[in-house]
């Protein structure tokens, strides 16, 4: 993991002592709210229906355990005992003061942790692969550039006050498990033929009102040359982003606008402009990267006898490594997956106590390194096999251990109109009541990879555009109303959802998942999944099914 | 005479404005002006011509390149804020120190705050019409709130990888 | 019907006018008829508050249970708490708290209607 040093700890202070005058300005009227907003914004404060929400920055999904039990004290301390977990892998407290915002940020401070830049108009926090360093897929650590992105883009002088918010993902794996092609910028790791490494740059991806999947506009940028470009980037969207308009602000808008030839040659046009002074020395990125190598694994046998044994015994513990244990890169390794997804629960929401249960488990079987998904789970990146059966039944404990990986359980879903000031409708009892159909596992494996995804408004932070089935929440005359889209995707097979039909009411969503679901067992041929069988038979039968049972 | 803050050798200190600012409708009075980029398009010619420090104020929609090939004979350049939140001056800034390596002075207007103080400075701005009643001591604050910066930017000031190497 | 709410600036605690005050409990705020000029005196007043309270907006309300609530889904979870745990103004309970789980009506608040065409 990266060490913060004196330097890094030295702006967090900085940054801390700032913001706590600018509160402290705000509250004694020489700031009005439209100076102060987008100030509060930028270090994560945002004023929802009952209270301020603070969304703490969980760097390209990368915690301790001394990170992850000061969250679990924040959270006991300052709010009602959890936090939620989001879709950019960051935390968020849904009952915060502004009176105590400054003091929060002094104590994330003391495990080098920080509020900053997770909203507002500038470049948010930059996530990675959940699985870096553990994959045996991966081309080169994605973290390594995701620490260098933070650092660069941290106060940035020139592209700190953008059109609109931007968000970068790296990805170095062929499986993405990032959504890194619905981004503003996707960097995807890659080695050209003579070895060198390099970034495929992907730009003007997006969900929200417009969902588009990223162009590539650049084949190979040499690794070396990263800083350069995303100056490139970040100075023709500060320039001709449009700002007249909220809803067409986005980078992608101006991507889409300008053609996809004609922006990547502004890009490159600007590029050569800059040259080389822009680029971070070899030396630097060397150190960012000595950072990243895990301790030394053991020589362990590929095959666990503790883990075989307890599998044949536990047909429990048997699902669970089914769903929930991922190949490792080192034999007799395993990453292993936290649910943060308990049937009736809310999705991605995890108690101090959960948080407390999953540090200790790092600490005593995972080396200290604990992720933050996209999809709003928890994972142990390196857990040897031996010691899977003892960390399950410690998840198990503090349930944590439901084997619904990937499963139309796992679902993704916004905390919606529940806490969203921005919301049209619920999404968190949605996700319950659909989970709450599909609660027998016998049932959810047989149904098998399906992703779900709920947003409670057309901002999309629930992903719903990339969700295999997606449901998006709107408001028909001030009643909750559901538009439902089907084989959307944010892996590397990216792809946008279809609309399904008309929007559904509330009480009718769970049971039209539950038709979507048996007419694809119906439908399925040799081992497709849901995504597969809706991209070969198109929506028709998916609709016919869902609206003739609605009238 | 009206005010601006001033940063000069580092210190903040508030000065004297020879500028005047003239809108396009109305008519160029004696002495230094600040005029907008389409009036100086038509009329700087002759307004350098009569030896008088001109200035060009550029709107957050126009382009600074617009300026280059006369920025050697321009004063000042002020750069509009619409609204603080619009950040494109901050481009126009640097492009203007950095690239086009103007030496003149570049002033912020508009809705110019002392919160974004720090960025300004940064891009290269040393010259400040605040509107919220800010002082060149609050400015001088403002803009020392952070001991180290990420990135190298038209201020120089030392990155950190830079010190880390030390 | 009609109350002025905002959220105090402090906590961000969703409150209520009530005589010139801010009140946390919905039950305890002032009513005013659909055409009473206080409604308007009172937004202005909230408005001139900028260290107490942001952005305070009037709602419209619905008769429930011999009481009255928001008309609107999205105000009712304002002056209850959310719906997935038990947490907020909610666990205080009463007729009034009553009254907000059981109303019903699907038009909506027209202060939230204002906010929206501002930006």
């Amino acid at each position: 993991m990266y060490q913060y040093d004196t330097i890094d700890k030295d702006m967090l202070a900085d940054r801390t002592a700032e913001f706590r005058g600018q509160v402290a300005r705000r509250l004694a009227g020489e700031l009005n709210e439209d100076q102060f907003k987008p100030l509060r914004l930028r270090n994560g404060l945002y004023l929802q229906l009952h209270a301020y929400m603070l969304r703490i920055a969980v760097p390209y999904g990368s915690l301790n355990p001394t990170q992850l039990r000061k969250l679990a004290w924040i959270g006991r301390t300052y709010d009602k005992g959890y936090g939620h977990f989001t879709t950019r892998t960051n935390l968020q407290f849904h009952w915060i003061k502004l009176s105590d915002a400054p003091d929060i940020m002094d104590h994330l401070a003391e495990v080098d942790m920080h509020a900053i830049q997770t909203s507002g108009n500038c470049i948010r926090n930059v996530s990675a692969d959940p699985y870096a360093g553990a994959t045996a897929e991966e081309i080169d650590d994605p973290r390594v550039w995701a620490e260098a992105i933070r650092q660069w883009s941290t106060v940035h002088p020139e592209f700190s006050w953008l059109p609109r918010k931007f968000k970068i993902a790296v990805t170095a794996a062929p499986k993405d498990r990032t959504a890194a092609k619905t981004h503003d910028i996707g960097l995807n790791l890659k080695r050209a033929r003579d070895g060198a490494l390099g970034f495929e740059v992907m730009v003007g991806g997006g969900l929200g009102r417009m969902p588009y999947i990223a162009p590539t506009i650049r084949q190979f940028l040499p690794v070396t040359r990263l800083f350069s470009y995303l100056e490139a980037i970040l100075r023709v969207y500060n320039r001709h982003g449009r700002r007249d308009n909220i809803h067409k602000a986005r980078i992608k808008v101006l991507v889409a606008a300008l053609g996809r030839d004609e922006f990547a040659s502004q890009v490159e046009a600007e590029w050569e402009k800059i040259g080389t002074a822009a680029d971070l020395p070899d030396t630097e990125i060397a150190r960012i990267r000595g950072a990243f190598t895990p301790k030394a694994f053991e020589t362990l046998p590929a095959v666990s006898e503790a883990l075989e044994a307890a599998r044949a015994a536990t047909p429990a513990f048997a699902r669970f490594v089914r769903n929930n244990l991922k190949p490792h890169k080192v034999a007799g390794y395993g990453i292993v997956e936290v649910a943060l997804k308990a049937i009736g629960e809310t999705p991605g929401d995890a108690t101090s106590e959960q948080m407390e249960a999953v540090a200790d488990l790092a600490e005593r079987y995972g080396q200290n390194d604990i992720r933050v998904t996209h999809e709003q789970n928890l994972v142990l990146p390196h857990v040897k096999l031996d010691d899977v059966p003892a960390v399950w039944a410690a998840l198990a404990e503090a349930g944590l251990a439901t084997p619904n990986m990937n499963l139309i359980s796992d679902i993704i879903a916004c905390p919606g109109l529940d806490y969203c000031a921005l919301a049209n409708a619920r999404a968190i009892s949605v996700a319950q009541n659909i989970a709450a159909k599909f609660a027998d596992p016998d049932r959810a494996e047989k149904v098998g990879e399906l992703k779900v995804k709920i947003s409670g408004c057309i901002n999309a932070c629930g992903h719903h555009h990339v969700g295999h089935i997606g449901i998006l929440g709107v408001d028909k005359k001030g009643e909750e109303f559901y538009q439902l889209t089907l084989g959307g995707s944010g892996a590397e097979d990216a792809s946008v959802g279809q609309a399904l039909g008309p929007a559904l009411p509330y009480d009718k969503v769970a049971d039209a998942v539950d038709t979507l679901v048996e007419t694809y067992l119906r439908e399925r041929q040799d081992g497709e999944r849901f995504l597969d069988t809706f991209r070969r038979t198109g929506v028709a039968p998916f609709k016919e099914a869902v609206y003739a049972d609605a009238n | 005479m009206p005010m601006r803050i001033s940063l000069t050798d580092g210190a903040f200190s508030l000065t004297e404005d020879p500028f005047t600012a003239v809108s396009d409708d109305w008519a160029i009075p004696q002495g230094d002006v600040i005029i907008s980029l389409t009036r100086f398009q038509a009329e700087g010619e002759g307004l350098l011509s009569e030896g008088r420090k001109v200035g060009v104020r550029l709107e957050s929609h126009e382009e600074v390149e617009a300026l280059a090939y006369d920025l050697p004979r321009l004063s000042v350049v002020a750069l509009a804020f619409p609204k603080f939140g619009d950040g494109r001056a901050y481009t126009h800034a640097r492009l203007l120190r950095d690239r086009f390596e103007f030496k003149g002075e570049v002033r912020a207007v508009g809705d110019v705050l002392r919160e974004q103080a720090g960025f300004m400075v940064r891009c290269g701005f040393d010259a400040f019409e605040p509107a919220d009643g800010s002082t060149p001591e609050d400015w001088e604050r403002a803009t020392h709130r952070f001991r180290h910066v990420y990135q190298r930017s038209t201020d120089r000031r030392a990155p950190a990888f830079a010190e880390r190497g030390e | 019907m009609k109350v002025l709410t905002a959220n105090r600036l402090i906590d961000g605690e969703v409150v209520f006018w009530k005589q010139g005050q801010w009140v946390e409990r919905f039950g305890d705020a002032d009513l005013f008829a659909d055409d009473d000029p206080k409604a308007e005196a009172a937004e202005a007043h909230g408005k001139n508050q900028p260290t107490v309270v942001v952005e305070p907006y009037l709602i419209d309300l619905v008769e429930s249970e011999g009481l009255w609530a928001p008309v609107s889904y999205r105000e009712r979870i304002r002056a209850l708490g959310p719906s997935n745990l038990p947490h907020g103004k909610q666990t205080e309970g009463g007729a009034a708290i009553e009254a907000l789980l059981h109303a019903h009506g699907g038009a909506r608040s027209k202060g939230r209607v204002d906010l929206i065409k501002r930006k």
